[in-house]
């Protein structure tokens, strides 16, 4: 594999500390530093080591909290680790949808909202305006596109969402876990996108519970646990790992 | 001090395009639209001069070209500052998912409130009409006499935000301290009223805002230019603010995740 390396971690630790809102006071802050008192830290990532290369597929699986999406969010550079070395391509387009309609503004049209949440994703006015006519159409939103999309259903939302985030030119794609949503129709209609996408070697990196589309759609699955990468490698062995841990812990719960 | 240019312009086109949305629906949701961006300051301006014109035992009229000389650009400092303080805090929406320069938010707050800015000195304009006897050359300096006070605003906003971010009990101490910068100003009473060598009067010269308020109160009251002194000690004031301000942001950007 000689391709070009589009995200690069190294050692990557992060740590949240264990507070609550009411904690973050000057009134706060001054006691403890007065009773020399530590605050806990609760591990999120320890010492991951990653390296993608363009058009690579990569699904992330693991248990609830074991730290997938602070991982998908270190990658995304929203959270800067505490320790440790994050390269990106800055040259692509990187697409995060950690979660769908990141940016949308519900007083805003739909229509604007594309605007202001395709300029976040780093693409130009002329670009989103090339693309806003297919975007509408993919989402079939035709008699609604003005309308402020807090008058929209959670299904109209999430199409909007998705398609904005595929149509324009994305060339790297972060997904947590958002299918799901819509009807059945329209999930299909996103699978055959996404699938497309693929194809034309858009990098990609998905959080998913659904081992078996992972197992069909990346080439290299990464298994995180407690914060580690536990297992890495072939999509079938790893999955295969993951399902026999995962059903000793239900044998222990039903027994 | 940024890195990485291509997100940041990604980061300023969005911001831009945002603010201009923000402003663009305020007014479609108003009944009264764009006429309340007039009302609300001249409602405002209109009281406080008829309260403080018997206080300071002056001409009315005279006395409300006065007060409103340096009370728009406060308002706006003002405005600014607790905006911008909140900024970040309020941004946690996107901060928290999609990564957006930390200045972007800061930025649109500065957009939008210059934004009101300009519909307040609309307004303070439309009254001097009324109550105004010499226009003078002097005017025209006032879109330039706005800059030391968007700088320092945006600077001790940015300040503040860093700490609004950390400590969330320092809004009302900020909001304190505003108040008490206020009503230790110039802006309310003139300098006359106190005898040359009070005690008083030697406060005011330590007091910075002394020097921001001259700024629009001579040319729009005095029918004079801005001392060179004016001019020296708010610049140098808002200088600081800023690079102290953006330093901040800069040392502390890899922690407001945790925060927010």
């Amino acid at each position: 594999m000689n391709k070009k390396i589009i995200f690069s971690l190294e050692n990557i630790n992060v740590e949240f500390e264990r507070h609550s809102l009411s904690q973050r006071s000057l009134r706060n802050a001054l006691g403890r530093k007065l009773n020399k008192h530590k605050s806990e830290k609760i591990v999120a990532l320890k010492n991951i080591n990653l390296e993608i290369r363009e058009s690579e597929h990569i699904g992330i699986i693991g248990r609830n909290g074991a730290g997938k999406s602070t991982l998908l969010r270190v990658i995304s550079k929203v959270i800067i680790p505490g320790s440790g070395k994050v390269y990106f391509d800055s040259s692509k387009h990187i697409v995060p949808l950690l979660e769908l309609g990141i940016g949308f503004q519900p007083e805003l049209s739909g229509r604007e909202n594309c605007f202001v949440a395709g300029m976040l994703m780093g693409y130009s006015k002329k670009e989103i305006e090339d693309k806003i006519e297919s975007i509408v159409d993919f989402a079939e939103l035709q008699n609604f596109i003005d309308e402020p999309v807090k008058n929209y259903s959670s299904g109209m939302y999430a199409r909007l969402a998705f398609a904005l985030a595929t149509d324009i030119n994305p060339q790297v794609l972060l997904v947590d876990e958002v299918f799901g949503v819509g009807d059945e129709f329209f999930m299909n209609k996103c699978m055959i996108r996404m699938k497309e996408l693929m194809n034309k070697g858009l990098t990609t990196i998905f959080i998913s519970h659904n081992l078996d589309f992972l197992i069909s759609q990346s080439n290299r699955l990464i298994w995180i646990d407690d914060g580690e990468i536990k297992l890495e490698g072939n999509p079938l062995t790893v999955a295969e790992a993951y399902r026999n841990s995962d059903n000793k812990l239900q044998l222990v719960k039903t027994g | 001090m940024l890195s990485d240019e291509s997100i940041d312009r990604r980061s300023l086109r969005f911001t831009w395009y945002y603010s201009l949305s923000q402003l663009n629906t305020k007014y479609r949701y108003t009944a009264l639209g764009f006429v309340w961006n007039f009302l609300e300051p001249a409602l405002y301006l209109i009281i406080l001069s008829l309260v403080f014109a018997v206080i300071n035992r002056m001409n009315i009229s005279d006395y409300a070209v006065f007060l409103f000389s340096a009370l728009v650009p406060w308002r706006y400092f003002e405005k600014v500052v607790s905006l911008v303080m909140e900024s970040l805090v309020n941004g946690e929406w996107l901060l928290k998912k999609l990564y957006v320069s930390p200045f972007a938010f800061p930025i649109n707050k500065l957009i939008i409130s210059s934004f009101e800015f300009i519909f307040s000195i609309v307004v303070a304009f439309v009254l001097f009409a009324f109550l105004k006897e010499n226009w003078t050359i002097h005017l025209i300096i006032i879109p330039i006499a706005i800059i030391p006070w968007a700088v320092f605003g945006f600077g001790l906003g940015l300040i503040c935000a860093v700490l609004y971010t950390f400590f969330r009990d320092v809004k009302p101490l900020v909001q304190m301290i505003l108040t008490l910068t206020f009503f230790t100003s110039p802006i309310l009473f003139s300098r006359a009223v106190f005898l040359p060598d009070s005690f008083q009067a030697r406060v005011m010269n330590f007091h910075p805002i002394t020097y921001f308020a001259a700024l629009f109160q001579k040319p729009v009251y005095n029918a004079i230019w801005p001392s060179e002194i004016d001019w020296i000690v708010s610049t140098s004031i808002a200088s600081v603010f800023l690079i102290a301000g953006l330093f901040l942001i800069n040392k502390y950007k890899s922690k407001f995740y945790y925060y927010l």
